[in-house]
């Protein structure tokens, strides 16, 4: 194995609420190697999100904090790291493309002066140059005539236009980390496929590791080298892209891919219904039940599942998977 | 992800329109606003020359504001001092232009006092929330139940009524409602979603206070601050027609306090700096009300 420019152990990370302490994320390990892109999927409120921004320690606290577990970034914690060492470590080496495009841009600055200015936080460089820079930046990722555009201000932009200038803002001080945290759902599909081109782009000219949270099958299996799933803050499923697509083993996992419609002109098709995996995510705080969390809407649910929560157990080379089903046919 | 990168054509150029609107910055949107709006640029027109007669006045107008030059109580146009006199024989007309100096020096004196006060306490407590925000705001409290005007006027007992102390009296007692408008502004802004990006990419507290989230507060606290112009004039006046001016400087409050008992003898004593006083006030107020309208509109675009 390569080095690891990333690595997360048993991280736990936990929320105070009217009822007492809940976790939100556990048990949840999983590594980066440099230059990689990591998927991790899931629904809406599995903990993806939240994993992200403890990666830039950034979980809101009060009431959340990472309660249990390691994040290394290259040998070092940043869970234990200071307010003033993660502010170094923002930006430099880990840094964040948020999912709204329309709304995390500063309305008061041209898009310029703002690369410029992280560009002169980080680098410590005069204002002509971080305003060269910038120009630069917006050129790379794709923005036509970017000397004139520099000077426009946010709400001048498209959408599209937008989410490459947090693109760039997140680029500028050459990160090693990129976190992605569904780049593209405020977007367009046409102007999705262009954002991702540029992803793809930059991570061949950059060499950054790519961490891209998503819930879109899709731009999964054209986007990343490997996948980590997620339900109800567990990782419950890991591997290779190609063999998640194809030999999806947790139930859940499989009723994600099954999700995905299916495009059919041919009359003879017959339109089947789209899959739907009944139910709804659990609340974190009904998780405090020994069982698997993903039982009362799993298929092939049976009375081991609703005793003991199965642990994640490796089901081939570089894959792993937490269902009890597995266990019976090993290998 | 290295082979299938190498397949990929490098992103399609987006197309470039042929006309592209130029970049107007939201300060000139907000001056061309206001510019148009007639009401406004009128109280601009009577503040600047109300502003420069202030400076320029008592260097040409040489007459001594507080000796006795002629008769007392001569009303306007009756002698070679065009407003008259008041109950000491003393020239209204320097009067009212030395008058002016102290009374906008100290009006402004006193409104960047109140807008440093009110938006440091403001910034703070909406930014950093918590038992801050709790102490801070228990502070504010307490200086909004103190009744204003007793409150200055023992400040300016306390400490001589010099100039200064007056300004810092009418700053101390009226920045609360700055205070509260800010901290509103903060609580609102602190969550926006540029606010966590600008924290994501290294932004410290301090750059998040004063350069992320300040100017985006910024348009109703430039209007609260021009509008407090006027009511530290006002403030001013009213202190002065009490007798807590500075003895050695005129003010317009000050004449018009001094010329209450003779007001049956000389109604121009006290209309005329009155006028002065009412004019500025309502000049500021004009440029506050454009001011407002020209910041608002792009507040709801945003």
């Amino acid at each position: 194995m390569t080095q690891n420019l990333l690595s997360v152990q048993d991280l736990e990370i936990s929320f105070r609420t009217a009822a007492g302490e809940v976790q939100v994320v556990r048990d949840l390990s999983f590594e980066l190697a440099q230059g990689e892109v990591l998927g991790i999927v899931g629904e809406s409120g599995c903990g993806k999100s939240i994993t992200a921004l403890s990666l830039l320690g950034l979980v809101p606290n009060p009431p959340g904090r990472v309660s249990k577990g390691r994040i290394l970034l290259e040998g070092e914690d940043i869970v234990t790291a200071s307010e003033r060492r993660l502010r170094q470590i923002r930006g430099n080496d880990i840094s964040m493309v948020f999912q709204e495009p329309m709304t995390s841009l500063n309305p008061v600055y041209s898009v310029g002066e703002q690369i410029a200015e992280t560009a002169r936080a980080h680098f410590n460089s005069s204002r002509s140059e971080a305003w060269e820079r910038a120009i630069e930046m917006l050129q790379l990722v794709g923005i036509p005539s970017p000397e004139r555009r520099a000077h426009e201000f946010p709400h001048q932009l498209s959408g599209g236009m937008r989410q490459r200038v947090m693109i760039a803002i997140a680029l500028v001080c050459e990160p090693k980390v990129l976190i992605a945290d569904e780049p593209t759902t405020a977007l367009d599909v046409t102007v999705q496929a262009q954002i991702f081109d540029l992803f793809r782009d930059l991570q061949h000219k950059i060499g950054a590791a790519i961490i891209l949270i998503t819930h879109d099958i899709g731009v999964v299996a054209q986007m990343t080298d490997r996948v980590i799933v997620m339900y109800a803050g567990r990782k419950i499923e890991e591997g290779p892209v190609s063999a998640f697509i194809t030999d999806p083993r947790h139930p859940y996992t499989r009723g994600l891919v099954n999700c995905i419609p299916r495009l059919s002109l041919d009359p003879s098709d017959d339109p089947e219904p789209l899959f739907e995996i009944p139910g709804v995510v659990p609340s974190p705080s009904d998780l405090s039940l020994p069982r698997c969390a993903f039982a009362p809407r799993c298929h092939n649910a049976f009375a081991l599942c609703l005793e003991k929560s199965p642990p994640l157990l490796p089901v081939a080379e570089g894959r792993a998977a937490a269902c009890w089903l597995e266990t019976e046919k090993p290998g | 992800m290295s082979d299938r990168a190498t397949e990929m054509p490098t992103p399609p150029a987006l197309p470039t329109p042929t006309t592209v609107p130029e970049a107007v910055s939201p300060t000139r949107q907000t001056w061309q606003m206001f510019y148009q709006n007639r009401a406004a640029m009128l109280g601009l027109c009577i503040l600047l020359v109300i502003i420069i007669t202030s400076i320029v006045g008592p260097l040409l107008y040489t007459v001594p504001p507080r000796e006795m030059v002629w008769m007392p109580l001569t009303p306007p146009g009756q002698s070679e001092y065009l407003l008259g006199t008041d109950y000491l024989g003393r020239d209204l007309l320097a009067g009212l232009i030395n008058g002016g100096r102290v009374t906008i020096t100290i009006g402004f004196a006193a409104a960047v006092l109140t807008v440093l006060i009110g938006v440091t306490i403001g910034a703070l407590a909406g930014f950093f929330g918590g038992w801050v925000d709790t102490t801070l705001m228990k502070v504010t409290e307490f200086f909004q139940v103190l009744p204003n005007l007793l409150f200055a006027m023992v400040v300016v007992m306390l400490f001589s009524p010099t100039l200064t102390n007056i300004a810092i009296a009418i700053g101390i007692v009226s920045w609360t409602a700055t205070a509260r408008l800010t901290r509103a502004e903060f609580l609102r802004i602190r969550e926006m979603d540029y606010v966590k990006a600008e924290r994501s990419i290294g932004a410290g507290n301090s750059r998040l206070i004063w350069k992320v989230i300040l100017p985006n507060a910024a348009p109703p606290l430039i209007i609260v601050a021009a509008l407090s112009i006027g009511s530290a004039i006002l403030f001013e006046a009213g202190l002065s027609f009490l007798g807590l001016s500075d003895p050695n400087a005129m003010s317009w409050g000050r004449m018009v306090g001094d010329n209450r008992p003779y007001i049956l003898d000389s109604v121009w004593g006290v209309t005329i700096p009155g006028l002065a006083i009412f004019l500025t006030v309502l000049a500021i107020s004009l440029v506050g009300d454009g001011l407002n309208d020209a910041i608002n509109p792009k507040l709801r675009q945003r």
